[in-house]
């Protein structure tokens, strides 16, 4: 379970911008939460705070009980080793990689023994459908692919948290809900809890709640269907 | 996969800058490998070198009234009585004293010319030059028998077995000296108390050759040991020659470790350069490292890896490539033949090679210090988001 206990984000010190304003709010385990807001209002910063990437100005971060922030940043380092992973607007797959070694990437940091590196990439690459493309460098894959990778690398050490940057951004229509349905599987077959910043309605359907961020500020949190009708009304 | 994978493959990705990287390296052990081997060996020939002068200090009369040239040592025509020698056994120093040949020199007609005598302690001259090969066997003190050098013996014709009258006095040659490129293949070496009946010079010698053992030596302690217990004599160190080739290849030698060490110090700060700018080239992977869960060490080690591994390849090159130098390259420059045999006979400079890839590993690993440190204090935010 993710808790977020009024979490503010400040940047600067002058010429302070405020990120985040006191956002309180639960994702439960097995929970899609998709994240929706005008770029500038803040639902990256929301995903780096929960991720344990970026420390907020004020307030706490509670990941299955644990402040994340009071953890040194090798214990933070551990956590997000163990239980979360990323996916990003722009892949980011490492290019002087092949798919399959950049599925292991994050093995590599990991205490998981060496030989079992291969069997475990080859799995997460199965269960994204790219096993037939482990050899191949990001480079000769389509953009569909290589997020495809990339969703096997956050997957790859059976995270219970999966955390989504806008992943389709890049992708065409078509692809893009490709990848949403395979999250979305992620979720209801391996249990994972995801959270998606999008800006896109028709992806953040496939949540089962979208939270609203203007501002930096939680507007609402709700089920899909009644922001659907919000929408047709405004 | 491990974290070293990922350097090797990023390593491999640019190939040119690693070429450029491992290019500064390996010069740089070269000269490190190159300047050890020679010094080393070089060391050893000087050696060899001494050895071969057998006496390195020469005990003179200290008043000479005339001067005769015998080869490289001024001999003159004063003496040094007899009865002095065995003080050389009084000097504090003495238990490095291991010969002590006493000579006397003089010219006898001959025919219509003169022949160069020299009066030895057979068995103490045999010992100090321990080159000489003799056909035939070394004069018995006491008896008139004498050792021929190949000069001589070549321009009268002699053999084993002849005689040579010489001051109305028979000696038989029992001994044909081999050339040895000296003055020895001049002279006629006939025991001291013999010589000293010929020349007429009776309990008196013109010099003394003293071979003072031990690696360093402090031969100019031993002479000056040797003047203070005989006043009456002057004792010179020839090892000061000698002294002065060793001072030459060792100043040689410490300006090429000079050159190398420079060379390391610039390949060290131009490795960090490139993994410096590297850093901003892959802020991006940092970032993603971090966000699958490298913490500040893993994000560490990934760049030292880098650099051991340059260091590593850096120096198995630079050995190679220095022994080829040394080989072919360093007798040019440095006025001293050194074959491979030289090279291989002299199993010192093996210490040189893991010596070399050692420094050329923390030379690197000293490198990457800075760079590693600068890559796990990125702000994984901010390199995500493309920049720093």
């Amino acid at each position: 379970m993710i808790a977020l206990k009024n979490v503010s984000k400040i940047y600067g010190k002058s010429l302070q911008v405020v990120a985040l304003h006191n956002v309180t709010m639960e994702v439960e385990k097995g929970e899609f939460l998709a994240v929706m807001g005008p770029s500038g209002s803040g639902k990256s910063t929301l995903l780096y705070i929960i991720g344990g990437l970026l420390t907020p100005t004020k307030g706490e971060v509670l990941i299955d009980g644990v402040s994340i922030y009071k953890l040194n940043p090798r214990e933070r380092a551990k956590l997000r080793r163990e239980k979360i992973g990323f996916i990003f607007q722009t892949f980011e797959l490492i290019p002087y990689l092949t798919s399959l070694e950049n599925v292991m990437v994050p093995l590599c940091f990991s205490k998981i023994p060496h030989p079992e590196h291969e069997e475990k990439a080859l799995k997460a690459l199965n269960l994204v459908g790219l096993a037939n493309r482990a050899s191949h460098k990001p480079s000769e894959l389509s953009g569909g692919e290589q997020q495809r990778v990339s969703i096997a690398r956050a997957i790859v050490n059976d995270p219970s948290i999966l955390l989504a940057d806008e992943p389709t951004g890049n992708l065409d229509q078509k692809t893009g809900a490709e990848i949403m349905h395979l999250i979305k599987r992620l979720n209801e077959e391996e249990g994972v809890t995801v959270i998606l910043v999008t800006h896109d309605p028709s992806k953040a359907q496939f949540a089962d709640k979208v939270a609203v961020l203007i501002d930096g500020q939680i507007m609402k949190i709700e089920k899909l269907r009644n922001l659907e009708e919000e929408k047709f009304e405004g | 996969m491990r974290v070293v994978d990922i350097a090797r493959k990023n390593l491999s990705r640019r190939k040119w800058r690693l070429v450029f990287n491992l290019v500064g390296i390996s010069i740089a052990v070269a000269m490190l490998v190159s300047a050890s081997v020679i010094s080393h060996v070089m060391e050893a020939k000087v050696e060899e070198e001494i050895d071969k002068l057998g006496a390195n200090i020469v005990v003179t009369p200290k008043y000479e009234a005339v001067s005769v040239s015998y080869g490289s040592i001024i001999v003159g025509e004063s003496t040094i009585q007899e009865n002095l020698i065995e003080k050389i056994y009084t000097i504090p120093n003495s238990a490095n004293i291991a010969i002590v040949s006493p000579k006397l020199y003089g010219l006898a007609p001959y025919g219509n010319g003169s022949l160069l005598i020299v009066g030895i302690l057979p068995e103490n001259e045999r010992m100090l030059k321990r080159w000489w090969r003799i056909n035939g066997f070394l004069p018995d003190s006491n008896r008139n028998q004498a050792l021929v050098g190949s000069a001589v013996a070549f321009s009268l014709g002699l053999s084993s077995g002849a005689t040579l009258a010489v001051n109305d006095m028979q000696l038989t040659v029992i001994g044909i000296l081999n050339e040895t490129g000296s003055i020895d293949d001049f002279s006629v070496f006939i025991p001291l108390d013999v010589a000293q009946k010929i020349l007429n010079k009776p309990g008196v010698v013109s010099m003394i050759d003293v071979a003072a053992l031990c690696k360093n030596c402090p031969v100019e302690l031993i002479a000056q040991q040797i003047m203070d217990a005989i006043p009456e004599v002057k004792a010179i160190p020839i090892k000061q020659a000698v002294h002065m080739r060793m001072e030459v290849t060792s100043r040689l030698s410490n300006i090429s470790l000079l050159l190398a060490s420079t060379l390391l110090i610039v390949s060290c700060v131009s490795i960090m350069n490139t993994m410096l700018a590297s850093i901003y080239e892959r802020i991006r992977e940092i970032g993603i490292f971090i966000s699958m869960g490298a913490d500040d060490a893993s994000i560490r080690k990934v760049f030292m890896l880098e650099s051991l591994i340059l260091g590593g390849i850096g120096g198995f090159l630079g050995v190679g490539i220095g022994l080829i130098l040394s080989l072919f390259i360093n007798p040019i420059i440095i006025d001293i033949s050194i074959t491979v045999e030289d090279i291989l006979y002299n199993t010192e400079w093996l210490s040189v090679i893991p010596l070399s890839i050692a420094t050329s590993l923390v030379v690197c690993f000293i490198a990457s210090l800075y760079p590693a440190w600068k890559a796990s204090t990125v702000d994984p935010v901010e390199a995500l988001r493309g920049g720093m």
